[in-house]
C-alpha cells in the first residue's frame, strides 16, 4: 500500500505526546542510575545487589508475580475455554460476569480480602469455629494474600485474552482432527491448545507485568512484606532517596524486557507459526 | 447389498428439522454427489455420514453395522473440508502424518506412506512448508493427502472446490475423480455445482428442503428431470402446464385448450410422467414467421414476438411472448432477430420433457 506522506503526519500528535512525557523521562531516568557525584558508575546496582534485604524483596517479588500467573494460567484457560463454546447468550452474560471484579477498584477489593482473609475473617473462624484448625492461620499480611489479592485482580484479563484467541480458533480443525482418528483429547492437546498458546503467552505476560508492578493490593494484602513496587514507592516518598528509587525502577524495568522475552521465547518454540 | 445406507435418519438444528425420514444408499467404489442449492441439506447429510452430527431417529449403516453412535474418530472416513482445515501450526508432512501418527505407525512407516501420498497429489518437495505458504490448489492437495493416506473406508467431500478459482476447478475435479477411480474408494461428495457434479459422479442425488429429488446417473437426470425442481435447478428454463396426455400412440400427446403438442417416449418407457412440460432454452428453435418448418412440425409450436434480445456470446438469447407466456431461447444464428420480430418458437418432441 502506498501512503500519501502527509497522512505521516497524524501519527505525530500521539509521538510527541509519547516522546515529552514518556521516553524523555524514562531516558532520563536510567541515565541518572549510572551517574554519582558526576561519575559514571555502577555503584547504584552494586549497593543494591550485595544488599540482602533487598534481595529477599526482590525473591518475593518475583515469586509472587510468577505463582499468580501460574496461578491465572490454570484457572483462566478451562474458564476461557468453557466461555468460548458457550451459547451466544450465555456468552455475554458469562463474560459479563468475569469482567464485573475489574469495574470494582483494587482498593475497595483489597479491603473485602482483609475481612475474609483476616486472623478473625470469614475463613479463620469457619476453620476454628468448627473445630478443623485450633490457631487461627496467618494469611493476610503474607505473600499468599498478596498473590490471592492479584489473582483476583487479573484473571478477568486472562480470560479474556484467552477468549479473544479461542474465540478465532477453527472449529473445523477441531472435526479434522476428530475425522483422522484423533480422541476428543488428543483433539485438544494437539491442535486446540497449541492454537491457543499464544492467548497464554500474551496473557501471561500481561497478569505477570501487572503483578510485578502492581501497588495498591500488595501494599494493603502484605502488611509489613514489603514487594519491589512497594519498596520504590518508600524509598522515593516516605526516605525521598530518589537516586535508588530510579534504580529499583530500572531493575523492575529490565526484568520486564528479559520475562516478556522469555515467554515468548516459549510461545515461538510450542508455536512456530507465532 | 449397499455399502452405507441412511435409514428413516432426522436430524434437527436448533430445533429445525433438516432432514426428516431421509433415505440414501450407495454401492461400493461409487462415487456420489449430493446436488442442490444452500439450505437443501446435502451437508447436513455429509456431516451425519461424518459423524459430526447425531441423528434425532433413524440409523446410519455402513458396511453391516450398525455406525449411528459410532463417535468420529473410530470410523475411518476421510473428510475433505470447504475450508481445507489443515492444521496451520503443523508442516505439509505433519498435517499429512497426522491420522497415521494417531494410529501409532513407525516413524520410518509414517514417513513412506506420508511420501509416497505426496508423489500422488504432486506435492513432493513440499514436505517442510507450512500451510500459510501453500496456494490454494496446493492447500487442498494437502487436505486430500491427509484424508487419503489413512486409507480410509469412506472419503467425504465438502464443497471442496469453491474456493479455487475456475481453470483450477476443472483441473482438479479431474484428479480427485482419478484418484478416487484409481484407489476404488466409496465417495460422497457435496456440491451446488451441477457441472461439477454431473463430469465426476457415478450418482447424483438432486436434493431440496431436506429430501432427494431425484437420485439417478448424471447423464439420466440431464437428459429426464423428474421434477420440476431438478428440471429448473439443471436449466430448464421453459415450462408448459398441460392439461391432457394420452400416452396410447408412439408419442405421448398432449393438450393446452386447442393447442396439442407431441413429446418422445423416454426410451425404456418410465419417467416422463407428470403434465408440466420442461425444455431448455439451447433445445429450443426460432423460425422467422412465415419460415417452412418442413414436415413433423405440426403442432409443437407456438407464434410470437422478440421481447428482448441480448447477444452471449456463442448464441443470442432471445425472450419471446407467446399466448403461453414468454419463452426463452439460445440460438446461434448469424443475423440475428430483432426486436418486435415475429416468430414462431418450435418444440423439437424429443427434447420436451415431462415433469412431476
Amino acid at each position: 500500500m502506498r501512503m500519501n506522506k502527509r497522512v505521516l503526519l497524524l501519527l505525530l500528535p500521539g509521538l510527541l505526546f509519547l516522546a515529552a512525557f514518556m521516553l524523555v523521562p524514562i531516558t532520563l531516568t536510567i541515565a541518572s542510575t549510572f551517574v554519582q557525584d558526576g561519575k559514571l558508575t555502577l555503584e547504584g546496582y552494586l549497593y543494591f545487589f550485595r544488599d540482602g534485604y533487598f534481595n529477599r524483596i526482590l525473591l518475593t517479588t518475583l515469586r509472587v508475580s510468577v505463582v499468580t500467573t501460574l496461578v491465572c494460567m490454570v484457572l483462566g484457560y478451562p474458564a476461557a475455554y468453557y466461555i468460548s463454546r458457550a451459547s451466544a447468550r450465555k456468552k455475554s452474560l458469562l463474560l459479563a460476569l468475569s469482567i464485573f471484579p475489574l469495574l470494582t477498584s483494587p482498593v475497595v477489593r483489597s479491603f473485602s480480602w482483609m475481612i475474609i482473609l483476616g486472623k478473625k475473617g470469614l475463613i479463620n473462624s469457619f476453620l476454628v469455629n468448627t473445630g478443623l484448625i485450633a490457631k487461627p492461620l496467618d494469611i493476610l499480611y503474607t505473600p499468599t494474600a498478596m498473590m490471592i489479592g492479584l489473582v483476583h485482580l487479573f484473571l478477568p484479563l486472562i480470560i479474556i485474552t484467552l477468549l479473544g484467541v479461542m474465540e478465532n480458533l477453527d472449529h473445523e480443525l477441531v472435526r479434522a482432527a476428530r475425522s483422522l482418528g484423533a480422541s476428543p483429547f488428543a483433539a485438544f492437546r494437539k491442535i486446540t491448545f497449541p492454537l491457543t498458546v499464544p492467548g497464554l503467552i500474551i496473557g501471561g505476560i500481561l497478569v505477570f507485568v501487572g503483578s510485578l508492578t502492581a501497588y495498591t493490593t500488595p501494599a494493603l494484602l502484605g502488611g509489613k512484606e514489603r514487594v519491589v513496587s512497594t519498596f520504590l514507592y518508600q524509598n522515593a516518598m516516605t526516605l525521598n532517596d530518589w537516586q535508588a528509587a530510579s534504580v529499583i525502577a530500572v531493575i523492575m524495568i529490565v526484568i520486564t524486557f528479559v520475562v516478556v522475552g522469555l515467554m515468548n521465547a516459549w510461545a515461538n518454540r510450542l508455536n512456530p507459526k507465532g | 447389498m449397499s455399502l452405507l445406507s441412511l435409514e428413516h435418519v432426522s436430524v434437527a438444528y436448533d430445533n429445525r428439522l433438516i432432514l426428516e425420514d431421509f433415505n440414501l444408499s450407495l454401492q461400493k467404489g461409487q462415487l456420489l454427489s449430493l446436488l442442490g442449492p444452500s439450505g437443501c441439506g446435502k451437508t447436513t447429510t455429509l456431516r451425519l455420514i461424518a459423524g459430526f452430527l447425531n441423528a434425532e431417529a433413524g440409523n446410519f449403516m455402513f458396511s453391516g453395522k450398525d455406525y449411528t453412535k459410532v463417535p468420529v474418530e473410530k470410523r475411518n472416513f476421510g473428510f475433505v473440508f470447504q475450508s481445507y482445515a489443515l492444521f496451520p501450526h503443523l508442516s505439509v508432512f505433519d498435517n499429512v502424518a497426522f491420522g497415521l501418527r494417531l494410529r501409532k505407525l513407525k516413524e520410518a512407516e509414517v514417513k513412506k506412506r506420508v511420501n509416497r501420498m505426496l508423489e500422488t497429489v504432486s506435492l513432493g518437495g513440499f514436505e517442510k512448508r507450512l500451510p500459510g505458504a501453500l496456494s490454494g490448489g496446493q492447500r487442498q492437495r494437502v487436505a486430500i493427502a491427509r484424508a487419503l493416506v489413512i486409507e480410509p473406508d469412506l472419503l467425504l467431500f465438502d464443497e471442496p472446490l469453491s474456493n479455487l478459482d475456475a481453470n483450477l476447478r476443472v483441473n482438479m475435479r479431474v484428479e480427485i475423480r482419478r484418484i478416487q477411480q484409481e484407489l476404488g474408494i466409496t465417495t460422497v461428495y457435496v456440491s451446488h455445482d451441477q457441472e461439477e457434479c454431473f463430469s465426476i459422479s457415478d450418482q447424483v442425488a438432486v436434493m431440496n428442503n431436506g429430501k432427494i429429488e431425484q437420485l439417478d446417473h448424471p447423464a439420466n437426470i440431464f437428459k429426464y428431470p423428474a421434477s420440476e425442481f431438478v428440471a429448473r435447478f439443471i436449466g430448464f428454463g421453459n415450462f408448459i402446464a398441460f392439461d391432457g396426455r394420452n400416452d396410447e400412440g408412439a408419442d405421448i400427446e398432449l393438450s393446452r385448450g386447442e393447442l396439442k403438442f407431441q413429446a418422445a417416449k423416454r426410451p425404456g418407457g418410465e419417467g416422463n410422467t407428470g403434465l408440466l412440460g420442461a425444455i431448455r432454452p439451447d433445445d429450443l428453435q426460432l423460425l422467422g414467421a412465415g419460415a417452412d418448418m418442413g414436415t413433423g412440425t405440426e403442432g409443437n409450436a407456438l407464434t410470437g414476438k422478440v421481447q428482448v434480445s441480448t447477444y452471449l456470446g456463442r448464441s443470442y438469447q432471445y425472450q419471446v411472448e407467446t399466448e403461453l407466456g414468454v419463452f426463452t431461447v439460445n440460438q446461434e444464428m448469424e443475423q440475428p432477430f430483432i426486436q418486435g420480430q415475429q416468430v414462431t418458437v418450435y418444440f423439437p418432441k424429443e427434447k420436451l420433457v415431462l415433469v412431476q
